[in-house]
């Protein structure tokens, strides 16, 4: 799949930004791959989510919103939901996109 | 075959992986639920007979993704493996059993396990699913690559389960695994951060590699799944959906279970007094009959109810709502200090704190799970209800409330209801600021693929849920009625046993009087209150027995005129407080004392509420 064809919705629509930029999770519009760059998480509180897969480097894309308003991801083909407080914490840069890798999260049908 | 000879086979996996399945397919009937000597964790052993006949024990290790030392449960699996775990031999071999079609994060586990050099079987389960959904995977590669047995199955329709019957022919043909390496579970990061990332994202890459080398495509997005999530996560009917769930599983508890619950409360009655009639009288027939038969009856009544509960509960996360459900119930729950993973237990505490408690162990932080435990026993818990229901005919009157729709009646039982729910939301938002304080807990809730529950683990897990509440609830309650009978016994004279007011349980209840009497109490409830240490629903019957009325129960008219001669309206209303807030229930305290290892937070707990109740009822009292 070519990067371009990678949905973009919301107040980011239109245009892949050239220059890898950070954002938070939370700020992340559904259905946009993104990958993981930082956890600003206290040490204690990584490693549950370093288990699930979720470790810089990793792609990762919103592809939901819970009825509390709270980010469902994919990570791997995993169906992962967190707190928007915990999305606050994880720092992500929009994927490039000239690789897919095995295991990129496919975005959904919408 | 002596049980010590036969090999023992481990199952170990992330959650949702089958590996619950698997495990009851391997055992059958043949298991036995224990836990780890010290610990809450559940050691389930099985014996598994081979297709050649051969038998071999398994045990199904809890679900784990890692085995750094951060949950009990991964302390414990990793103990097991390694042989260090007290009560249970090293495993001779290993099933390591993932998810398929979560294969890169599942296979994060891999490593760890092979670095134990145990013999090991890898099951790629839920290949059916891979395969429908577009995935694939070539096992042959992969077990080139690991160096071990590699199989794709679908344990849930038996595909593979051969190859898992030769690989444990296997472990019985090379017995006892010789001896085992020095452990090698170096996952374990102290203190530094930088390291126990890169393990991770090391072993990230190398798994990343073994899936491409062999040819892993994962599977493309599940159609089912996101029309059903659009639904059942749905802004809107997400949370109308989760309510009907939990309306239907109250009607099934309340209303569904109580011809079942009927059923058995006549059982025990009949074949009481069956006993009665074939012994001849002497302290020995009523300790059987009152004393033990009762004492069991109070537990087993219960049964049907919970039973109800849990296979509403199985299908639910068996199909993989729940956690749905946690996730729609997570803002809310968090708001006040707990979260998602706690609304499991507290629907239960419906029925029963004892189950509730136990099942407070999927919530995965410690102080989570302490706080869920703190506050369940304020949901209002069957055995609640008996005395709600005797105090409300007793004294309220039924007048429309909200039209023909709910009367004075039932606003006053689903007033209790709230009280209840706002002490458990007050002293979980108290703790959380006191005892508990602490940073929230990162909330990460997997969402697994929606399955259809088949029934055979259905039967097994209610099976095995039943035998755990008894044995917890049926010894306690067992136990402390027998007290209580004894104490109706003594002082004898004359060789028969005291009318219960000069009883030792009648003392009891005149020595309380000055201390409830501000709560508007007179001694018969003060002894009423001492009997239904045992579990609250037994003060109906001491009241009975105490104002001479034959076969009391919350129906009795006479029992309820008998009431009003006692207790003024006040004295009613701080009753039903009192029983609302207080921890009358010594088998919900016997299983806070196992799973927070002590008795520092049962004994909190129980003076906690207490006191609430006891200035509660005291206000009520005096307001009234």
């Amino acid at each position: 799949m070519s990067p371009r064809s990678l949905p973009t919705v919301g107040p980011t629509a239109g245009s892949v930004p050239e220059q890898p930029q950070e954002l938070r999770l939370d700020a992340v519009p559904l259905q946009q791959t993104v990958e993981l760059v930082r956890i600003d998480l206290p040490i204690e509180q990584v490693e549950p989510l370093l288990e699930r897969g979720l470790l810089p480097g990793c792609r990762m894309c919103p592809v939901r919103r819970s009825p509390g308003g709270d980010p469902i991801v994919t990570v791997d083909g995993n169906l992962l939901a967190l707190r928007r407080e915990m999305a606050g914490c994880l720092c992500v840069r929009l994927a490039d996109g000239d690789f897919v890798q095995d295991g990129d999260p496919t975005p959904g049908p919408r | 075959m002596e049980g010590a000879q036969r090999p023992l086979v481990a199952l170990v996996g992330p959650p949702n992986s089958g590996k619950s399945t698997l495990f009851n397919r391997l055992t059958g009937l043949r298991q036995k639920v224990a836990n780890y000597p010290g610990v809450t964790v559940e050691r389930k052993v099985g014996r598994a007979r081979l297709r050649d006949g051969r038998e071999i024990d398994v045990v199904d290790l809890p679900g784990v993704n890692g085995f750094s030392a951060r949950t009990l449960d991964e302390r414990i699996t990793r103990d097991v493996l390694e042989g260090r775990a007290e009560g249970i031999r090293p495993p001779d071999a290993v099933v390591l059993i993932v998810d398929v079609t979560r294969f890169e994060q599942q296979l994060m586990l891999c490593e760890p396990v092979l670095e134990l050099g145990v013999p090991t079987l890898l099951v790629l389960n839920m290949s059916d699913e891979l395969d429908r959904r577009g995935g694939r995977i070539d096992e042959e590669l992969l077990a080139d690559q690991l160096g071990v047995e590699v199989v794709r199955a679908a344990v849930r329709t038996g595909r593979g389960m051969g190859a898992v019957d030769r690989f444990l022919a296997g472990a019985v043909d090379r017995g006892a695994f010789p001896e085992r390496p020095c452990p090698a579970v170096r996952n374990v990061p102290h203190g530094v951060q930088l390291p126990m990332v890169d393990v991770f994202a090391q072993r990230r890459q190398r798994v990343r590699a073994l899936a491409r080398d062999a040819r892993f495509a994962p599977a493309g997005p599940s159609p089912l799944q996101e029309r059903l999530d659009s639904v059942l996560l749905h802004r809107v009917w997400g949370p109308l959906v989760f309510l009907v769930v939990v309306l239907v599983v109250f009607q099934a508890m309340f209303t569904w279970a109580t011809p079942l619950m009927d059923g058995v409360e006549w059982l025990i009655a009949t074949s009481g007094e069956w006993v009665r009639g074939a012994l001849p009288p002497s302290w020995f027939r009523s300790l059987l009959v009152d004393g033990v038969w009762a004492g069991v009856g109070s537990v087993l009544v219960f049964l049907p109810q919970i039973l109800v509960l849990f296979l509403f509960l199985g299908v639910m996360e068996d199909s993989g709502y729940m956690a749905r459900a946690a996730v729609i119930a997570d803002r809310l729950m968090y708001r006040v200090g707990l979260q998602g993973r706690a609304f499991l237990p507290l629907l239960s505490a419906y029925a029963c704190a004892v189950p509730a408690i136990l099942s407070a162990r999927t919530v995965e932080d410690e102080r989570d799970r302490l706080t869920t435990i703190f506050v369940t026993p304020f949901m209002t818990c069957s055995a609640r209800l008996p005395v709600y229901a005797l105090l409300i005919a007793a004294f309220v009157p039924e007048r429309p409330v909200v039209g023909p729709l709910m009367g004075t009646r039932a606003a006053t039982l689903l007033g209790l209801y709230g009280l209840g729910v706002g002490a458990a939301v007050g002293t979980a938002f108290l703790i959380r600021r006191t005892i508990l304080r602490g940073h929230a807990a990162p909330f990460l809730m997997e969402l697994p693929s929606y399955r259809i529950p088949s029934l055979a683990s259905l039967g097994l897990r209610l099976l095995d849920r039943s035998k755990v509440f008894l044995r917890r609830a049926g010894r306690v309650i067992l136990g402390v009625a027998v007290v209580l009978w004894l104490l109706t016994q003594v002082p004898r004279s004359g060789g028969s046993p005291p009318p219960i007011e000069r009883s030792a349980l009648g003392v009891a209840g005149h020595v309380v009087e000055p201390v409830i009497r501000p709560l508007g109490f007179d001694w018969k409830i003060g002894i009423g209150l001492v009997s239904s240490l045992a579990a609250r629903e037994v003060i109906v019957g001491t009241l009975g027995t105490i104002n001479g009325v034959q076969d009391a129960d919350e129906g009795s008219l006479e029992l309820q005129a008998a009431l009003r001669r006692d207790l003024d309206l006040g004295g009613a209303v701080a009753l039903l407080v009192f029983f609302a807030f207080a921890l009358q229930c010594m088998s919900t305290v016997a299983v806070m004392r196992r799973e927070t290892n002590g008795w520092r937070w049962p004994a909190l707990q129980f003076s906690y509420m207490l006191a609430l109740a006891y200035l509660g009822a005291y206000l009520a009292n005096r307001l009234i």
